[in-house]
């Protein structure tokens, strides 16, 4: 180190958000480094499955606040220094803009896109220069954000994320993660909060089933009975036998009625309660080693005896309260889930997976590891030297990825930064977005829950109807609680309107111009968002970018290392040519069947 | 239940990496012995990578003592550790770092250790030591299939040097089923796919060819990535010195070092007036730069995982961590 470089790291104040598996790294780089002053905040505590990865961390911390131990621990290397830790939101309203100025430089450290887009215009609101970065499995990423020499977090649209057509899980599985969603969505009908969202019966609006010219007639097996699953349930005090055959018998039935989804398709074959406790082909194995419990595919008739053994317990898990909320770490829950998505998946004929891998995809497991969190926290740091001397040019992201035989590249930096984009809804001089909503069915409410703060992500938002000056939302409490459940357009939020949206704790003004749209298509978004006003027409044609759908997959996974990796080009040496340094990993990108949701 | 297999408490705790690698690699990983030599700020990354994946066993072997500056540098060793010998003071905070692992200290000289006492591990990896050294050990680990491994980081250069021998891998690979896509998407498959990688032994990378004798070997090396010939020019330096360059006789060392690379270009003919290389390469080869002792830790012990496991591609032979742009890139040597 030479010696401004020491100076700057011996007086800068640090802030590193997330103490999981890349802010264990980085806090003990930036205390071997000679950082003297570093606030943590995390507000998440330690899980066994965490201690892999999350050295300064141990069995003995396990229930205990990250922040809080990563500090304990720093200190007992080098107690010379001064740590502030924080159990904590960073989006909470007590890390306000003030907050941000104090620091020379913020570290991101985060699993989750709201949190990241939150930093992101703290930092561009503070201008205190943001290094992003993040890891998924063996790849990783790290990225320089400095409000007017790069581009901010946002952007770019990042890749969204995987959801599934209703009609899909209700109607016509064809792939294992189809029958894990439903199952998950069974559990929440018989145990958990009440979501109309997540039937599991047959849908009978799919428009696939109807025949030309006649309407569907509602019957006892279709949509009519939604509401009183639950009940009915209640009635029959949850009897294995009666469930069992409801679900994976008389529904299945029902659906091979809607002919017409059958046509191109392998019909489902219903199944009893008595077939499947006594199927054959099934060994009587009572191994209880981890692998044959977790590892191995149950037989039908395990899931069919685990099926009835977890509604026994959850049923009595559920009494006294009003309802069960599905975790994956929960035994029953989970054990629940893997029966009925294998017994689902086996009258599909689709594949049956273990225990450990429907977990994987029910609970959006992201596989984290050590060695890479290590090499991208160092990459975190030393980009951090580099911006403490304001040397941002040198600054350019750098790529982790797996090594294959194809590619001699395993670190992989780009040859300059990247430029903010002029049309960015966030970074730009005048942030400016359209939104497509339907303004004679969506609340106010749900404008302001589902487009203002999921998919804009603002906090606390405030809206004014341009024009009128009329405050449509508010942040204050009880001010504008009386528009909650009016339609948009009986406050006068139609086609064509413009409204001033402005969160003050991200001290972010939005332009938000709203266009009136339909659904046409069952597959169709309920809402858009489009930030860049070129790309409407492209994005039109071609069944792009949606927003909102009616099966949303978990908006976050539950790990601290979380990325979306994207597509990384190769800047390969010597060659002009830019190619692919490894075929991105199917995640059905290019599927635009799919409804997506950004998150 | 057998011995290799894993309990309810390793799957809970190694979860997260079992998903990513599978349980049989895990298996393999719980019946590895690794040998490291020479536990220093880069050592110690490594050991904490390794520790934390699954090993049956770590031996660290250093007859190093503490000094202030390897105390500060070093997130092992504590205040007091000052004047005893690393190896041991280095025990209880990577045994915390996972109670499940045997680990045990040897204060040895590496150097003076019996060509036997290296064929007991899987796979031996070492910082910090010199070519003769780093050949003896090679020459036995080839001779009983024991997997090698040595990297070092010089200020922000850094770099690591594999010999696995004739290494049998495999990758799974996703692939849609079939070329039709339905409505609902083409179900995915995942292939084992294998493959064999064949290393050279480390005296074809490391001993500076004779014209005469190797004229395949320099021809091959005209294109090479020249940080390869800085790295041999620092091994040179150590070999040469017994010591790493230092800030305490700098000017001196960068000499040094500039007619080391001037030798070793003429050597493999490579045009020194067309070097890419910055003319002041060697102002940043002096100490080590604390995070890229973590990159190249995190590198190491990624490819201990590979070596063990049998899982992933490995990288062949030589990994050289640009010290300027933070590329990292794989450089196949002597084959």
């Amino acid at each position: 180190m030479n010696v401004p470089l020491k100076e700057a790291v011996a007086t800068s104040k640090v802030l590193v958000v997330g103490s999981g598996g890349i802010g264990c790294e980085v806090l003990k780089n930036l205390a071997l480094s000679g950082f003297k002053d570093i606030e943590i905040i995390d507000l998440d505590t330690i899980d066994v499955s965490n201690l892999n990865r999350q050295f300064l961390f141990r069995k003995e911390h396990v229930g205990k606040p990250k922040a809080v131990v990563a500090r304990e621990s720093i200190l007992s290397y080098n107690p010379d220094i001064n740590i502030k830790a924080y159990h904590d939101s960073i989006t909470s309203q007590d890390y306000g803009l003030n907050f941000f100025k104090r620091f020379n430089i913020v570290l991101n450290a985060l699993d989750n896109r709201a949190a990241r887009n939150h930093v992101n215009r703290m930092c561009l609101a503070a201008d205190v220069p943001l290094i992003e970065s993040g890891t998924s499995g063996y790849s990783g990423q790290v990225e320089l954000i400095k409000k007017g020499v790069t581009q901010c977090y946002e952007c770019q649209p990042k890749p969204p994320q995987k959801t599934f057509p209703g009609c899909t899980i209700r109607n016509t599985p064809s792939e294992p993660v189809h029958c894990i969603v439903w199952a998950k969505h069974l559990f929440n009908q018989l145990f958990g909060e009440d979501d109309p969202d997540q039937d599991v019966s047959p849908d009978t609006e799919d428009p696939e089933a109807k025949i030309e010219g006649q309407e569907h007639t509602e019957t006892e097996s279709g949509n009519i009975k939604r509401a009183s699953t639950r009940q009915w349930t209640q009635e029959i005090k949850y009897d294995p036998a009666q469930l069992f055959n409801k679900f994976f018998k008389n529904d299945i039935e029902y659906l091979l009625k809607m002919e017409n989804l059958w046509k191109t398709r392998k019909p489902p074959v219903p199944l009893t309660w008595e077939q499947a406790a006594s199927h054959e082909g099934d060994t009587a194995e009572e191994e209880n080693n981890v692998k044959s419990q977790d590892m191995k595919v149950w037989s039908l008739s395990k899931c069919t005896k685990i099926f009835a053994d977890t509604v026994g317990v959850l049923k009595e898990e559920l009494a006294g309260k009003t309802f069960l909320v599905w975790d994956k770490d929960d035994k029953p829950a989970m054990d629940f889930v893997t029966a009925c998505a294998n017994i689902r998946a086996h009258i599909f004929t689709i594949s049956t997976k273990s225990r450990f891998e429907i977990k994987s995809i029910a609970g959006n497991i992201i596989p984290a590891i050590a060695t890479a969190n290590a090499m991208i926290a160092g990459l975190v740091v030393l980009h951090a030297f580099r911006v403490l001397l304001q040397d941002y040019q040198k600054c350019p992201s750098i790529y982790l990825r797996q090594k294959s035989i194809h590619s001699k590249f395993v670190l992989a930096a780009d040859k300059q930064i990247e430029q903010a984009n002029p049309k960015c809804y966030v970074c730009s001089p005048q942030p400016f977005v359209n939104v497509f909503v339907n303004t004679q069915t969506m609340t106010v409410k749900e404008f302001e829950t589902e487009l203002l703060k999921k998919s804009l992500n603002m906090v606390a938002p405030d809206a004014i109807l341009d024009g009128k000056g009329m405050v449509v939302i508010s942040s204050e409490e009880g001010e504008t609680e009386v528009n909650n459940d009016k339609k948009l357009n009986e406050i006068g939020i139609v086609d064509g309107s413009i409204l001033k949206c402005d969160d003050f704790l991200q001290n972010y003004e939005l332009t938000v111009a709203i266009n009136h749209y339909e659904p046409q298509e069952k597959d169709d978004p309920l809402y858009k968002v489009v930030a860049n006003p070129d790309e409407l027409k492209a994005k039109e044609s071609i069944n792009g970018e949606k927003n909102g759908s009616e099966e949303k997959k978990e908006e976050e996974s539950d790990e601290d290392d979380l990325m979306i990796v994207n597509e990384l080009e190769d800047p390969q040496e010597g060659s002009s040519k830019r190619r692919k340094l490894n075929p991105p990993e199917d995640k059905d990108a290019e599927d635009d069947d799919l409804c997506v949701v950004e998150s | 239940m057998s011995e290799n297999q894993l309990s309810a408490v390793e799957t809970e705790l190694y979860d997260r990496q079992i998903r990513l690698w599978g349980i049989e690699s895990q298996e393999k990983l719980r019946a590895a012995n690794v040998l490291l030599i020479n536990i220093r700020a880069l050592g110690s990354e490594i050991a904490k990578n390794i520790l934390l994946s699954g090993i049956n066993s770590l031996t660290i072997l250093d007859d190093g003592i503490v000094t202030e500056e390897e105390q500060e540098k070093n997130f092992l060793l504590s205040k007091d550790s000052k004047g005893k010998k690393i190896a041991e003071e280095v025990l209880l905070k990577a045994q915390a770092l996972n109670p499940l692992v045997k680990i045990k200290a040897d204060t040895d000289s590496p150097a003076s250790k019996d060509p036997s006492y290296f064929k007991e591990f899987t796979i031996i990896v070492a910082t910090c030591i010199k070519t003769d050294l780093l050949l003896k050990i090679d020459k036995v680990c080839r001779a009983n299939n024991v997997k090698f491994i040595f990297g070092d980081v010089f200020g922000t250069f850094a770099y690591s040097v594999s010999d696995f021998q004739d290494h049998e891998y495999h990758e799974d690979q996703v692939q849609l089923a079939g070329k039709k896509r339905t409505h609902e998407g083409a179900e995915k498959t995942t292939v084992k796919v294998q493959g064999v990688v064949n290393y050279p032994e480390l005296k074809k990378v490391l001993i500076l060819p004779n014209t005469k004798q190797n004229a395949d070997c320099i021809k091959k090396s005209k294109r090479r990535n020249e940080l390869f010939f800085i790295m041999l020019s620092l091994i040179e330096f150590r070999n040469k010195k017994s010591r790493n360059p230092s800030l305490e006789s700098k000017e001196n060392d960068i000499k040094t070092l500039q007619d080391i690379k001037k030798d070793i270009f003429q050597l493999y003919q490579v045009d020194e007036t067309k070097s890419k290389l910055d003319a002041d390469i060697f102002e940043i080869v002096f100490g080590e730069a604390i995070p890229v002792c973590a990159v190249l830790g995190g590198v190491i012990a990624q490819e201990v995982i590979k070596a063990v496991s049998g899982k992933e591609v490995p990288i062949n032979n030589v990994f050289l961590f640009d010290p300027i742009t933070y590329d990292g890139k794989e450089e196949t040597v002597g084959v």
